[in-house]
């Protein structure tokens, strides 16, 4: 039990994490249906404004409200200048924010280069109960994400923001015809979106290597669950990061990480062929 | 037939260059036109099928693999004909895409933003696939494939040279061109329009909308198998780069700059990217990636036809007025 402690604690953060880059996809994908490409770039601008938080001597706390900061703004922009522009072709928007997803690392290789960059922990702790002891910043991490989970579906399900979302979604032309603002809930919506993939980006750069190329290892799993969960509910995403998150980490243990990998993609493929709508049920795409 | 003549004289352009481009880039070239090929197959199923196949290198990788271990003699060391080999890559492609065309096509089956998305996954599986098959060469590939060998009436030829290898492939790439080209000016190309565009309208007309589907998805997969066949003679190695996912989506690009709704314009937007990226990337440096992905952008976003379909297009209809 001891051994497997760790294992499962290590899980359950990758999980929190990819559902924190997920629920931004997600958010963006179920009211708009825009696929964003780019989503995993966002991610990976967050964990590299951490990294130039801490070159520039600031605390981690100050990297953590920069990223989300930052990249928000950086979702402005693009609704502004380019999603904006495409809303009413969907298939077109993987396209271009696959251009934007290369411009973004390119960006990125050129300002820091390609090399991985390392982040010092804030903890460096461990915290340590009889036989058994885990990292402090581990800990933290996985206590953030699920309340920054939980503030989401919060503000989803119980403000009058998050009613006025979920009209949008529903029923976009009634909500419009309601007096909504509808382009006004696409453009926070985008920018909440890219805001949680900067914030889950800085959060996790100190445990893992964090490169312009990091992008791609969440943005497929990040996919794979929000259509395995079922893309109608926002609680379809926990049930999806829960699946491609959970049984991909865990079978890493017993089978090679490539081979875990493997299996993970080609059960998630099963899973979205043979229940469209997903575990949860749901809408489908549009 | 304005189109087949601007088609024609662009092939008849190409087979001009190589005395006037000189040794260095006619070897260039002919990598781009068996790029062209992929991007030919690539608008057959997106641009004609409505088929968005994020993982068209699959295909591509498939074939090259099989060529690769035909003619190294592995699975049965007398028998190294390139002409099996050919037509080997192209039916391993085609029938791997039938088998992966019934998995998504049939019933309810999947469409435009979910295949995307899992053609995208797949590709990566297979990337990862090839790169842990030892037998295959795992990352580093199958080494030494040998050149095409052609063989008539007891006489054989191998292409080594680069100025024979070019016209042996601008052959096969303008029969592929215009085979297509025919093909989708038949009543084929008729269904497939009304496939891509109402395909509730053409199942009650009694047409089998899984049939056309899966018809086109395969005969793009072998066009691209074809494709990554040629590759591998001409660098005479197999690697899963081939497979992946990185010459999947740059195989997109090169179709949506171009034109994914005309073949032609599909072919030379790949073939103009690679040249202007061998170019531009000399001048540029790694500046070159960040104008490419936001040429990209634009060229999606206010140029949905493609860069060069406009063009192309103007200049066919402002003739037949």
């Amino acid at each position: 039990m001891s051994e497997l402690l760790p294992v499962f604690l290590d899980v359950t953060s990758y999980v929190l994490i990819l559902v924190l880059v997920a629920l931004g996809l997600m958010i963006v994908f179920g009211m708009m249906g825009v696929i964003n490409m780019a989503h995993g770039e966002l991610f990976m601008i967050g964990a590299f404004v951490m990294v130039a938080a801490q070159g520039a001597g600031l605390p981690f706390l100050a990297g953590l409200v920069l990223a989300p900061l930052v990249v928000g703004f950086l979702g402005l922009l693009i609704e502004t200048a380019l999603i904006r522009h495409i809303y009413h072709r969907p298939l077109d928007t993987i396209l271009a924010t696959w251009g934007l997803s290369i411009a973004l690392k390119q960006l990125i290789v050129l300002s820091f280069g390609p090399e991985s960059q390392s982040v010092t922990l804030p903890l460096d702790g461990t915290l340590t109960l009889g036989a058994f002891s885990y990292p402090l910043y581990r800990l933290v991490l996985m206590a953030v994400s699920a309340v920054l989970i939980g503030g989401t579906f919060w503000l989803f399900i119980r403000t009058d923001f998050g009613l006025m979302a979920r009209a949008v979604i529903a029923r976009p032309t009634t909500a419009a015809t309601l007096g909504i603002d509808t382009r006004r809930m696409y453009r926070w919506s985008f920018v909440i979106g890219t805001a949680l993939a900067g914030l889950a980006g800085a959060l996790v750069a100190p445990i893992i290597s964090v490169d312009p190329q990091m992008g791609l290892g969440y943005l497929v799993p990040g996919f794979l669950s929000i259509l395995v969960g079922g893309a109608g509910a926002l609680a379809g995403v926990l049930v999806g990061g829960a699946v491609v998150g959970g049984v991909g980490n865990l079978l890493a243990v017993w089978i090679s990480p490539v081979a875990a990998l493997i299996t993970v993609y080609i059960l998630a493929i099963l899973i979205i062929r043979l229940k469209p709508e997903g575990i949860l049920g749901g809408r489908r795409a549009k | 037939m304005r189109n087949s003549l601007i088609a024609l004289l662009i092939f008849a352009a190409l087979a001009a260059a190589p005395p006037v481009i000189g040794g260095y880039w006619t070897g260039q070239l002919t990598g781009y036109l068996v790029y062209g090929l992929l991007a030919i197959s690539l608008s057959l199923v997106w641009g004609y099928g409505g088929i968005l196949c994020f993982g068209q290198a699959m295909f591509f990788g498939i074939g090259g693999y099989i060529m690769a271990v035909i003619t190294k003699g592995m699975v049965l060391p007398d028998i190294t004909s390139s002409y099996l080999g050919l037509i080997a890559a192209m039916a391993g492609a085609a029938l791997f895409a039938l088998a992966l065309g019934y998995f998504l096509f049939a019933g309810r089956g999947i469409s435009g933003a979910y295949l995307a998305i899992i053609t995208l996954a797949i590709a990566l599986v297979l990337e990862r696939l090839m790169n842990n098959w030892y037998g295959l060469g795992g990352y580093n590939g199958l080494l030494n494939v040998p050149p095409i060998k052609l063989t008539f009436f007891g006489a054989s030829f191998e292409l080594w040279d680069r100025v024979p290898t070019f016209y042996a492939i601008l052959i096969v790439v303008a029969v592929i061109f215009f085979g297509t080209t025919a093909l989708l000016n038949s009543a084929y190309g008729l269904r497939l329009t009304a496939c891509r565009t109402h395909p509730d309208r053409l199942a009650s007309l009694g047409y089998s909308v899984l049939n056309i589907r899966l018809s086109v998805f395969s005969l793009s997969a072998a066009i691209a198998g074809l494709a990554g066949a040629l590759f591998v003679t001409l660098d005479g190695f197999a690697s899963p780069t081939l497979i992946g996912f990185t010459l999947s989506t740059e195989a997109l690009i090169w179709v949506a700059i171009g034109g994914k709704e005309m073949l032609l314009a599909a072919f030379l937007g790949a073939i103009l990217t690679r040249t202007a990226e061998s170019w531009l990337s000399e001048i540029f440096g790694d500046y070159w990636i960040l104008i490419l992905g936001i040429a990209f952008m634009i060229s999606v976003v206010l140029l949905p036809k493609g860069l060069l379909a406009t063009p192309l297009e103007k200049l066919t209809e402002g003739k037949r007025r």
